[in-house]
This record gives C-alpha cells, structure tokens and sequence, in this order.
C-alpha cells in the first residue's frame, strides 16, 4: 500500500466535507468551504497516480472551480454514467452540474484570469425542496433517481430523467438525517440519521422497510455526517456511528432478516465515513498451490473523528490495515476508484489522503460479469438484466441520437429513404442565423438589434438569441447542443454545420449491388488463396479443377527431387526438408503465378491483376492461357537438379505480365557455368548472370531476388541494378519470397530472415522455427510475407504463425483445429459492406472463416454464454492477429465486427474500453504512451466509424454520447 | 445561484472622443425563461469623493429573454458635463453596467475610465475649465471588476420595494481617487466577490 498526501488538492486551508472519484478515474471532485461561499472543485486525477505528471506544469491539477453554492457543500457526487456531477450544501440547494462541452478553457468573465478552468462545468439544474442544509447526496444504480438528505429531517427521490421532479419525500426520521446508501440491486435505500436510527426503504413504494434504533440508541448527534455504505453484492449494510458496549462501532447489518450480529469495532471516536469498494474479490491464487473455490469477499473503509481510518476484508477478522493521524481532523469523505485499488480521503482539516493498494494485498477483483453472477445467484436477477428491462422506457437522449436511429430505420426500409428528403435532415444550424455567420451579426447588431418603447416611454431591446438552450430542463435526459461560441471567439460557421448536417453516409441503393460485388470478390479471394495451397488442396480442390492439376504435379515433383532432402540440417529437425512452397500464396489481393521448370529453361510468368476486378472465371482463363506456353517448354524431370523454386510476387497496382526467366548453364565460361535471369515487364527486360545454378527465383514490384545453389543470395532492384553483394545464407534455401522491398528466406536448416534490403536493415535475423516445430511432426507448408514485411509461416498442422520481429517471437495468428474459430458465432455482426475489408493476410491464413460459427450453429446445445464468451475470445484474437500481421484493412474490419459484437452483446465495459483507447487523453499527458495512430489508420477516425454502430442501441446512448461530445471537443480544438 | 450569467462584455468604439456615446456589447446566458424583463444601467461616476455626481446614462429593458444565450448592444450617450465636477473631468473615474431583475441588482460590472487631452500641449497644461471636445474617453476594457449580488429570482413585491430605493452598496465598486496618469490602485476591490442580501 502507498500513501500520498497530495498537498494541491486543497480549499486554501478551508474544510472539505467531501471527495468523489468519477467514475472513469480521470478527476475527482470534492466539495467543501470557500472564501465565502459553497465550493466545488474538480481535478484531475493523473497528478495523484503519477508523480511525473504531478511535476509538469502543463498537466493541469485543477479542472473547474465552481462558487455557485451560496453556502458550504457537505456532498459531491458523479451520477454512474460520469455524466453529472450532483452537489448539496448548507444553502439547502442541490445543484446537478454537466460539462458544457464546447467551450474549451477559459476565464470567468471578470475574475483576474490567474486560474483558467480547464473544463467548463456548469450548473444545469438547481433542485429545491428541502428547508434545511443537504447533507448527503446519492444516485440510485443506473441513475434513475437522485436522492438527497438534509436536516429537514427529509430525504427527497427527484426524478433524475426529468429534474427537478420529485418522486417522493420519504418522512419518518426524527432528527437530521445526514448519510443515505442505495441497495446497489435497486431494491432500497438506507438512511441514517441524528434520531438514533437507521431506516430501510423500499424503491418501489418508497414506505419504511425497517427501522434500526438498537445499536444506535446509546450515540449522541457528535458527528458532522453519517455516511453509510451498502456492499457491492447487496448481502450488508454498514452503518456509520453507532454503539456497542459504548464503544463506537461501524455497525454491519445483513440484508436476510436485518440481524445486526456483527459491527467492525476498534476506532476510538464515532465512525463519520463507511465506504465499501466498489469490487467484490476474490483471493488472489498463489503460484503452486492447488486452485481452490474460495469465496468471494468484499473490501470497506471506515473513516472516524478520532482522525484514522481503517480498511478491512470481509474474510478477515482483522482490519486489513488502519492508519492513526492521517489528518488533524475528523475524515468527512471516502471515494474509491473504479478498479478497487485506489482509495481518496477528505477531512475537516482540509487535506486529503490518497491510498494505493495492490492486487496482492486486496485480492483479485471479480470482472462485470462474474459480479452480475452473483447477483443473478442472490436475487434472481442480474443488474445487467435489470438494466435491460428499463430499455423499453428508455427515451432517446439527444438529437444526434435520434438521428442515428432515424437513419437506421431508414436503412432498414429504403422506401422510406425516400419519402423523407433533406428537410428532416436540416437541423438548426446554431450559430448561423438567416445565412449570417456570428461575426456578421456582430458587425451589425446595433443596428439590427430589435427596439421597442414600452407603454411607459422605456427603451426596450430583444436580445439577440445566439443559442437557444434546452438542456436546462431535463439535465438527466438532455444534451447541450448548442455551441457555445463565446463572442470573443470568432465563430466558425463550419463547426456547427458539420454538427447538425452529417449526410447519411451510403446511399443504400447501391448497397445491394455492391455486395454482390463483394461476395464474389471475397469469393474470388478465397478461391485464390486456397488454390495456392498446396496441402489445403487436398481437401479443397474439387473446386478448382484447373489449380489441382498444376498444384498436384508440382507437389508430385518435389518429392521425386532429391533436392533439398539431401541437404545435412544441422539442427536435426526433419520436418523442413519436406517444405512444400512449390506453390506460392501472394498478397491477397490477387494475383497467380505459373511456374514450369525445364532442364536448363525456367519460365516464371505473373499475370497481375486488380485487385477486386478480377472473377473466378477469369483466373481460372488466365491460367489456361498460361499453360501452353509453359507445357510446350516442359521437360521430362529426369535431371538430378535440385528442387527449383521460382515466386514472383508483383506490385497490385501495377498492371500487366512480368515475366522472369531463368536458364541454368547458359553457358560455360573456363570451367565454371553460368545461370542467366531474365525479367520483362511490359516491354522492359534485362538480363544478369550469375556464378551458380540458380535454385529460387522471386520478385516484387521492387526487388527481384535469387538464392543459388552455392548458397548465395542476389538481390537487385527492378531495373536490374544489384542492391547487395551477395548474401552467404546459412543454408540452402527452402523458401524465398519478395514483397516490396522485402525480402524473406526460408533456410533448409529451420531458420527465417526477413531483410529490409531499401534501409539495409535485417527485420529477422535467423530466427528458428524450433519454437513453432517442436513438439510436432508438422511439416512446413506455406509461408508468405506481407506487403509490411512481415513473415508468416503455416504449418501442415493448420497452425499459422507469424514472426514478431519487435517482441521477436511466434505468434499463433491461426489454427484451424481452434474451437474457437469453429464455435464463434458474430455472423449477425458481419455487415455486406465487411467483405472487402477482410481480404488481407489473416484471411489467407485462415481461409473463409465467414463460414466460422455454422458448426456454432449446429450445436444448439451449447449455452449462450458459453457461446458468447467464445466468440468474444475469437473476435479479440482476431483484432490482436491483425495487428501484429501489420494489416490495416483488415484491423478495420475486424474491429468493426468486434464493435458491432460488444453492442449486440451489451458488453459495455468492453466498449467503454476500446472507445477509450481510440479516443485517447483528453488532456495532454506526460506518462501517456498513447499512439493517434494504428497501423496507419488515426484511431479517432476509427472512433468515428465506431460510433455509429454503438449509436444503433438506446441502451449506449449515454456512452455514444459521450465520446461523441468529446470527439467533437476535440474537433474543435 | 443566479439565473442569468455574464459571459461576456465587449467595450466598443474604444478609446474614443468624450463626447461619443458609449457601447456595450453584452453577452449573456440565462438558465430559465424568464417572465420579467432584465433591466440594464449604464452609470457614470462623475466624481469619486460622492455618489451625488453619478450619472445614470440610460436604462433599458432587455426581454423578452428565453432560456439560452443571448447577446445586445447597450449604447447610451455620453454623460452630461455639465453635471461632472470640473476638478474631475480630467483623469480616471469609473463606468459601471448594471444589471436588476425584478428590481434587484445581481450584477454590476465596473470599468476604469481614464479622460485625457489628446493634445501634448493641453496636457501639460490642462486648462481650468476643461475642453470636452479636445477630451478623449479610454476605457480600461481588459480588466472589468465584477461583483455578483444574490437576489430572489422568483421575486417577491415586498423586497422589490425596498430594494428598488436602495443605494449601491458603497463597498462594491470604489472609484479610485488619484492623481490623473498614475495607475489605479486595482485590487482595492475583491474580485467576483458575492454577498448574500
């Protein structure tokens, strides 16, 4: 455990009465004292975790700084969502305050400018009720209602979808009721008051559910607070001051029958603060010993006046740890982190005290869904679950959201497309008004400004309305808009065009077209890629007759070639020397490569095409085409050579036939022959000649390279130029492949490089293929680089692995024996739009697994959970194979089926997640390691694309929202 | 917590002749609709030793204001010098924009004003009874002073009577007395200050 006091967070000395983390971790709030007045201060959390952040002065500690509050605020607290901030203070107000997202940092109009507000909150709602200073707020599960206590003696439920609403006033305490605690089920909330009472209420009659006087009947009203805590599994509640034996405990009360049998006992003066983790754990498995169920248990802190605090572990007896003297006065507040681990304090002293545990000291968290396990154990129902049947009467927040499930429907029946033109499409445009910009309207607003006189001979202005705001009325269903667009700023009529007037983004009238296109692209694809697999045919080669013929006699002839086999591999691993590349697979894009081998003459043709142009009957043509020629120079393979290898991988957006010839022996020159390489390409050739019989032959659209039987690699560049000297290889070559200016080679002895030969760089450098042939009688069957220069080798055991050069290991992208990729379903989340962007190297490893989760299917048997976990895995693998194979395309693709999957499913941590990381920080820091980019792709555009699709369900309306506003923020800045 | 924040306020046609009227663009955003109207005053400080020479250079009626955000220009003519202290004419003396609803007062923005010949000549030697024509107004418009007050916003006719009489505080905007070129003693006033009536 860490301890850290960090001195800046402070109120100039003066109390603070309460701390809240927000529920995303980055800033907290706390509330408190001012000058002279109630004030509430929001910042940022990076300088507390980091020390590094703390110290650079561009990381701002202070976000926002609000002095509405007439008198001082007893409670801060972030609704669930993160999306509101509720305050109550001794000038009887409960104020509900949201970001107003487009103003970026800027001063209060008239203050000194010596601290800039980072982030503009502003008060959306002010909520009066009570006659009596607030002192506790609280927001029920799924922020449903707000309720607030005071020492009215009253405890209000306001209707947090439709402030200031009031619910009800729960009457019944007899003193000042100063701490309230919502069943975290939803089923009640719990109030403890000045009256020596706890009370139980009900959510769905609001009426008393039980009254607990007992353990409190000996407390006097000492303490500024009684905030109580439920646990997280809803199975305790534990009370702030109360007495046993008058001694001052934390009482514990079990929701099954509301026994009071237990209480935490140990501080020396009332109990101000109990404040459960937000975690259920479980206890972390040591390494060696044998897993056994332990059961799962809940973390709590308890703050006192007697100025300590104490944490403690239900599987305990013990507190976990109590720490004496944290502050000089009473601790008023305790918030902890979203994760569990971290712990904020306040006290009346002003200070507060940041806590940092580790996973060893507290256990394992339990993830969302092991805790709605539990739940759905207990009571029947998940939260989750509990979550999904308020949907039906959930509203649509605000009007981009409506937009996307107007645009959705549409898309769902074209016919309406039509119907609705442009006009419902053409919302307000906020700072334009009658076609002038806001710099217009300010050139001329003393003239155009509206004047009247009253009856009584008065000046009268209308003011010109810049922004007409809704959100006041309903900040709990409301979105602000408008853009606020401070005069000061000179306005840009784009932004809030860009805005309001979003065109919907595929017509869906050609859709249907183009997804015919699509399939028989993908089609065409996978007909290719397999076709060029040699052991795939097997089992796929009925149907592609014309492949099976070539392919069959090219794997026939390898194995009557001595050729490699009788090279000495000095590692002893037989399984390479069967290395099967007589036929090659090539960028997915599309392209086939004809070889035939003679005595002294070799052809190798490449006929190029464009990518998704070309139709199966086309290849299948081209090939024919191919063939004569080809026959017509075969020989009879009776020559001892060794296994001739040639790959000609061409550049896709070059169009046209290349060829590359190769003669052995073209000549005899004092004793030594000579091979000679010929390359054509649209008209242009040259020719080289080389030492030594050339064995393999391969090009790209940049680099042409040759193994020879001596060992030797040449590289040269298109035009003939050689590049290097000759490369000494190890070993004979196995494989050689081109892509770029890429070159990689497969050795005979098991070993892999894979050159940069443009910057001269080794990527590979004799890597083994033991990791991946170890252990198996697999065979080496395919391998290929990718257009980024990576090297992927498949196996006869249907694994693919390729090589990481960065993390320098072998990592699995494939395995067609893996249940997962035969169990995944996500076909629902495949989009007719999806083919085009699944071609790409992990496709051809992996073959069509569009067809994956057809045998899911048949196994109806198997639970929907089970299902879903399993295809979750699948889709994450996916996502992570994409990107270490470098493809971008096909990184795109697989994350928007992952997004489309985690929406269906209602996985929101998961989403929550993956929007967080490509919308990146916020704010600048130091110790952020954030990429804007991945695989080229700008991950904020990718959050664009993501959007929508988590725009399709009202159930993420808050979270789409959300990152919408901040992708916008971000926009604008 | 008030209903209607100031945003913003824009002095225009600054530094400009004396007798130019003034300009305030204001911008402002208001929680709620409002049922009654919002009444803005333009007051000129003609002396600093005495309220008896300020100045009200106009009052308007600002409505009908919806929720929202909302901007005007408030323009009011020049003060009547015949009403200025001669001894005051010249130097720095305080503009204050103010704000009532229902007759209460929640804002009052206050601004330095520093009158001075544009003429070298007429400086040095300022004449006894000050040339308002050869007078030039500049604003200090980079550093209003603002003070909030709490009002009742529901409204309530009682308060509104005695509120309607009720002097300015005296405290809220000090207009500096000191000698013309020296800087005003800023600070003197707390910044954002808030009082409670």
């Amino acid at each position: 455990m860490k301890l850290l006091k960090p001195s800046w967070v402070n109120h100039n000395g003066k109390p603070i009465f309460s701390v809240d983390i927000h529920p995303d971790g980055t800033k907290f709030a706390t509330g408190g004292q001012g000058e002279d007045s109630g004030k509430v201060v929001i910042w940022n959390m990076a300088p507390v975790l980091r020390e590094e952040d703390e110290k650079n002065e561009n990381i701002p500690k202070l976000l926002c700084q609000m002095d509405n509050h007439l008198a001082c605020v007893n409670c801060v607290r972030w609704s669930n969502n993160g999306l509101y901030l509720a305050s109550g203070g001794d000038d009887k107000l409960v104020m509900v305050w949201k970001r107003a997202a487009f103003i970026g940092p800027s001063t209060v109009f008239g203050s000194s400018s010596k601290l800039a507000n980072v982030e503009q909150w502003r008060c959306v709602m002010i909520l009066r009720n009570h006659t009596g200073d607030v002192m506790d707020v609280a927001w029920s599960p799924h922020d449903v209602w707000l309720a607030s206590c005071s020492v009215d003696n009253t405890i209000a439920i306001w209707n947090a979808r439709k402030f200031p609403e009031i619910v009800m006033t729960l009457k019944g305490h007899t003193g000042l009721v100063k701490g309230l605690t919502w069943d975290p089920v939803g089923k009640y909330i719990a109030s403890q008051a000045d009256d020596h009472s706890l009370k139980v209420w009900r959510t769905m009659d609001w009426q008393l559910e039980t009254n607990i006087t007992k353990p409190f009947s000996e407390c006097g009203g000492t303490t500024h607070v009684l905030r109580l805590s439920w646990s997280p599994d809803g199975q305790y509640l534990v009370s702030a001051h109360a007495m046993n034996n008058s001694g001052p405990t934390a009482q514990i009360i079990e929701r099954d029958g509301w026994k009071t049998n237990m209480d935490f006992v140990g501080h020396r003066k009332a109990v101000t603060v109990v404040k459960f983790n937000p975690k259920i754990f479980k206890k972390k498995q040591k390494n060696g010993s044998t897993p056994k169920p332990s059961c799962p248990y809940c973390c709590c802190a308890v703050g006192s006046k007697d100025r300590s605090l104490s944490v403690w572990l239900t599987s305990l007896k013990r507190p976990l740890v109590v720490i004496h003297d944290l502050f000089d006065k009473s601790i008023m507040d305790i918030t902890w982190t979203l994760n569990g681990l971290g712990l904020l304090v306040c006290s009346m002293d002003g200070t507060v005290a940041f806590l940092d545990f580790s996973q060893d000291e507290l256990g394992d968290p339990l993830n969302e869904e092991e805790k709605n396990a539990i739940h759905q154990n207990i009571y029947g129902k998940s939260l989750a679950i509990t979550m999904g049947s308020q949907l039906s009467s959930t509203i649509i927040e605000n009007p981009e959201m409506l937009k996307y499930q107007q645009e959705q429907q549409r898309n769902q029946n074209p016919n309406g497309a039509q119907a609705s033109g442009p006009e419902n499409q053409t919302p307000k445009l906020t700072n334009v008004l009658n076609g002038e910009s806001l710099e217009d309207i300010r050139k001329n607003l003393l003239k155009k400004q509206v004047e009247t006189r009253t009856a009584d001979g008065r000046r009268r202005i209308t003011p010109l309305c810049i922004c007409l705001n809704v959100s006041f009325s309903y900040p709990g269903t409301s979105h602000q808009r408008c853009s606020t667009l401070i005069p000061q700023i000179s306005s840009d009529s784009s932004t809030a065009n860009s805005l309001g007037l979003r065109p919907s983004h595929d017509p869906t009238s050609t859709s249907p077209n183009k997804t015919a296109e699509d399939n028989k692209d993908s089609g065409t694809a996978a007909v290719n890629s397999i076709g060029m697999k040699s052991n795939l045919l097997l089992t796929s080669a009925s149907k592609i007759e014309p492949m099976k013929a070539l392919d069959s006699r090219f794997t026939e002839r390898s194995k009557a070639t001595p050729g490699v086999t009788s090279v000495p591999l000095t590692i002893g691993i037989t399984p390479l020397d069967r290395v099967k590349d007589s036929s090659s697979v090539k960028e997915p894009k599309g392209k086939d490569e004809t070889s035939s081998d003679s005595e002294d003459k070799i052809v190798v043709k490449s006929m190029t095409k464009r990518k998704g142009e070309m139709e199966g009957a086309e290849v299948v043509e081209k090939r024919k085409k191919g063939r004569p020629r080809k026959d017509a120079k075969i020989m009879p393979i009776s020559q001892p050579f060794p296994q001739v290898t040639f790959l000609l991988s061409t550049d896709v957006s070059t169009d046209g036939v290349t060829y590359l010839e190769v003669e052995n022996e073209v000549s005899v020159v004092s004793g030594s022959r000579l091979s000679q390489l010929k390359w054509s390409r649209e008209g242009r050739e040259w020719d080289t000649l080389l030492p030594s019989r050339i064995i393999i032959a391969t090009g790209s659209s940049d680099v042409v390279a040759v193994a020879c039987e001596d060992r030797t690699l040449s590289v040269f560049t298109a035009c003939g130029r050689r590049l290097i000297p000759s490369i000494m290889l190890p070993a004979p070559m196995s494989a050689l492949h081109c892509s770029g200016h890429f070159v990689m080679a497969l050795t005979a002895s098991a070993t892999l490089s894979v050159w940069d030969v443009q910057k001269q760089t080794a990527l590979v450098k004799n890597e083994s293929l033991n990791p991946i042939l170890s252990g198996t009688d697999a065979t080496v069957s395919q391998s290929f680089l990718t257009r980024q220069g990576v090297a992927v080798v498949s196996l006869s055991n249907g694994k693919t692995y390729c090589f990481n050069s960065s993390l320098e290991t072998w990592n699995l992208i494939a395995d067609k024996q893996d249940s997962l990729v035969q169990c995944a379903d996500f076909r629902n989340c495949v989009s007719s739009q999806d083919a085009l962007g699944s071609m790409g190297p992990l496709a051809l490893t992996q073959g069509r697994n569009l067809s994956a989760g057809r045998l899911a299917s048949r196994l109806s048997s198997m639970p929907h959970h089970l299902q879903q976990g399993m295809t979750l895995a699948f889709l994450e693998k996916q996502l992570a194979s994409a990107l270490i194979l470098l493809s971008a395309s096909e990184y795109r693709h697989w994350l928007l089926i992952y997004a489309r999957f985690l929406v269906n499913e209602g996985y929101e941590l998961r989403l929550r997640e993956l929007c967080q990381d490509l919308l990146g920080p916020v704010h600048k820091s130091s110790s952020s390691s954030w990429e804007t980019t991945v695989l080229g792709l700008r991950k904020r555009d990718l959050l664009t694309e993501v959007l929508p699709v988590i725009g399709q369900n009202l159930r993420f309306q808050r979270l789409f929202t959300e990152y919408q506003d901040q992708l916008e923020l971000l926009r604008l800045k | 917590m008030a209903k209607v924040q100031v945003l913003n306020v824009a002095v225009l046609d600054n530094p400009s002749p004396f007798g130019n009227p003034f300009q305030f663009e204001v911008t402002f955003e208001c929680m709620e609709d409002l049922p009654e109207d919002l009444e803005w005053k333009i007051i000129y400080v003609g002396s600093a030793e005495s309220e008896e020479y300020d100045q009200t250079l106009d009052s308007v009626l600002v409505g009908p204001v919806p929720a929202g955000r909302h901007m005007f220009v408030f323009q009011a003519d020049a003060p009547n010098t015949g009403l200025i202290p001669e001894s005051d004419a010249v130097g720095v003396t305080v503009v204050l924009i103010t704000c009532t609803y229902r007759g209460q007062e929640f804002i009052r923005i206050g601004y330095y004003v520093n009158n001075e010949y544009m003429d070298t000549e007429l400086r040095e030697n300022p004449p006894l009874k000050p040339d308002y024509g050869q007078l030039q107004r500049n604003i200090l418009a980079s550093n209003p002073r603002v003070t909030r007050f709490h009002i009742n916003w529901e409204g309530c006719a009682e308060k509104m009577e005695d509120s309607e009489n009720v002097d300015p505080a005296p405290n809220a905007m000090l207009p500096p007395s000191c000698t013309p070129g020296k800087a005003p003693p800023l600070g003197l006033v707390p910044d954002n200050s808030m009082d409670c009536l």
